[in-house]
């Protein structure tokens, strides 16, 4: 299990890596025909916007652990142990549950938005939004196993991102 | 302002409070309100991924921190280094010296003072503390003064988002920033050498001279990079965004081919700690735009400015005492949350204050740099106290005079809108 989850992780950081190089490349790509080659190419902008929205929610999905996410811990840090557990019990009860509540109206939108498509490479934007819903659901994952982890006493092992 | 958005504010600063991911307690804050109010919760995902896809200006952001992080893996940092030691080693204080001006130049390349600190900071922190020259807090505490430089100078992540919530130029806003820096880079060493004289710091032994045309020509290559962005962007040449980009590519070509110190393994590792930290900015961006909607749709920037109004504020008082807000916040949040959540909150105030928004953009970026390094709650401190391991009590007992000059700094572009606006009028703002 651990093995796995281990493997998982790190493809999940090849994918993160591959979307920021393509991110990068695209955006030469575009400087390079505007200016050099005097002929703008139209989808490379669109490539780079596309990859943005998918680094930002596959990374927050798969690799942010809380240590790395901009967070305010002084009064966390601070606090003994069993005021640190029902802090993290309520901020983990909150976060899953707005995430899982909000999941189908997230859903809906997501799905409506295969009317629209990507301006320049047409892809549909239900496609390229998609991420969100699996960064919800990681979320969702995270935050309820650490519900788990609090009740069963499993808490304060150390977290993987996964 | 309505009852479900005093719950929103309650949620996101309970939940931020106990330790929860600032970004997500934006979004539970959102989803709250928008249940509360009877919404569509769908739209909490579609004001932030909207945002996110539709703007352009943003792309600067992941691109700044990959050429921060080439820069810090890449022996730039340590190049640049080298020929500051050999300009301004020689005085006395000298590495303190040292600090301030490889931090300006620093600046001049990376956007983000996390990564100066991290980078630059950390090599210098170990030089300075080498057979006990110096005491450790001290080292970090110019470290962290000096750090506060870099979002100040062109180009600045931080800038980029205050251009995203005022609709500014962000050209503007970047060579607003010019004079501000070399003032804060002032006032650091004017400092410097008071301390030097009474402490009595050592002269270090100084570079030959003749080694200079040397180091100069070493890291001749990476001083050139402020130069090609700050022409690209003013020469018409590229977009902000675009310049981002040619600079990471200018790093990623100086360190891989020029400087050869670049491996496949290593830049997979930049790569993959840039996705990080670009993940983590981005998700507060995407919490702040859902966040912002709200603030929007409740009338809350414009009851601002009509409460302004009404106590018939002079654009003055209402710089003050936005400076104060700030800075008090600014003890407690990061620059990201104010800049993103906090400042917009006034623009609208401002612009009918009269006061400039390219002015205004400036004196709040350099006030919540400054908040970066006042505890307790500074991520700089923090950052360095993570990659040197300088405990915090004693980095705080030595950062309050950094402070204070670096207070006296904010006052005079504050009041004096010249030192701002001086430069952009010269490139045609207004």
């Amino acid at each position: 299990m651990k093995k796995l989850l281990n493997w998982l992780e790190a493809r999940a950081d090849n994918v993160a890596v591959g979307l920021l190089a393509a991110m990068f490349l695209a955006f030469v790509l575009q400087i390079v025909s505007r200016y050099v080659l005097n002929s703008p190419l139209g989808w490379t902008l669109e490539a780079c916007l596309i990859s943005w929205v998918w680094v930002v929610f596959w990374g927050s999905a798969f690799l942010v652990n809380d240590q790395e996410h901009v967070r305010f811990d002084i009064l966390y840090s601070s606090a003994s142990t069993r005021v640190r557990k029902i802090f993290a019990l309520i901020a983990a009860i909150a976060i899953a549950g707005a995430f899982l509540t909000s999941l189908p109206a997230t859903y809906d939108f997501i799905s409506f938005m295969q009317i629209e498509k990507s301006s320049v490479l047409g892809i549909r934007l239900d496609y390229v939004f998609s991420v969100y819903l699996i960064f919800a659901i990681a979320i969702i994952v995270r935050y309820g196993a650490r519900i788990v982890a609090i009740f069963t006493g499993k808490f304060g092992e150390p977290e993987r991102r996964l | 302002m309505s009852s479900e958005f005093l719950i929103c504010i309650a949620i996101l600063f309970g939940l931020a409070a106990i330790g929860a991911p600032i970004a997500l307690s934006m979004i539970v804050g959102a989803i709250a309100y928008l249940a509360l109010k009877g919404q569509d919760l769908g739209l909490a995902s579609e004001q932030i991924l909207q945002g996110l896809y539709n703007s352009f200006i943003l792309l600067a952001v992941p691109l700044f921190i990959v050429a921060a992080n080439i820069m810090n893996a890449g022996t730039i940092s340590d190049r640049l280094l080298a020929f500051c030691v050999a300009l301004v080693g020689r005085f006395r204080g000298g590495l303190g010296h040292v600090n301030v001006i490889a931090s300006l130049i620093f600046s001049g390349m990376s956007g983000s003072a996390i990564a100066d600190a991290a980078g630059i900071g950390k090599i210098i922190i170990q030089m300075m503390t080498r057979e006990g020259r110096y005491s450790p807090g001290f080292a970090a505490a110019i470290t962290a003064a000096s750090a506060t430089i870099g979002p100040i100078i062109p180009p600045s992540i931080p800038m980029v988002m205050y251009a995203l919530v005022s609709d500014t130029s962000i050209g503007y806003l970047f060579l607003g920033g010019i004079v501000p820096g070399l003032v804060m880079a002032g006032v650091l060493m004017t400092l410097l050498v008071f301390i030097a004289k009474r402490r009595n710091f050592v002269v270090e032994e100084p570079t030959p001279l003749r080694a200079l045309p040397r180091l100069t020509v070493n890291a001749f290559p990476a001083l050139l990079m402020p130069v090609i962005l700050l022409f690209g962007i003013y020469g018409g040449a590229t977009t902000p965004t675009e310049a981002a980009a040619v600079a990471a590519a200018y790093a990623f070509i100086l360190a891989a081919f020029f400087y050869r110190a670049l491996s496949f393994r290593s830049i997979y590792d930049i790569l993959s700690s840039s996705a990080r930290s670009s993940a983590a900015v981005g998700l507060v961006i995407g919490g702040a735009l859902i966040f912002n909607y709200i603030v929007a749709s409740e009338n809350i920037p414009s009851a601002v400015a009509g409460a302004m109004r009404s106590i018939e504020l002079s654009p003055v008082a209402f710089l003050l005492m936005i400076n104060v807000l700030l800075l008090a916040l600014g003890c407690v949040l990061d620059a990201t949350t104010i800049l993103l959540v906090i400042v917009p909150l006034f623009i609208p105030a401002a612009r009918e204050l009269g006061i400039d928004l390219v002015h205004f953009g400036v004196v709040v970026v350099v006030n919540t740099m400054i908040g970066l390094i006042t505890p307790p709650y500074g991520i700089l401190l923090f950052v360095i106290n993570a990659t040197t391991r300088v405990p915090l009590r004693s980095m705080i007992q030595e950062i309050f005079p950094f402070l204070g000059v670096l207070i006296v700094a904010l006052l005079a572009i504050t009041f004096i809108p010249e030192l701002v606006l001086f430069l952009p009028q010269q490139f045609g703002y207004r």
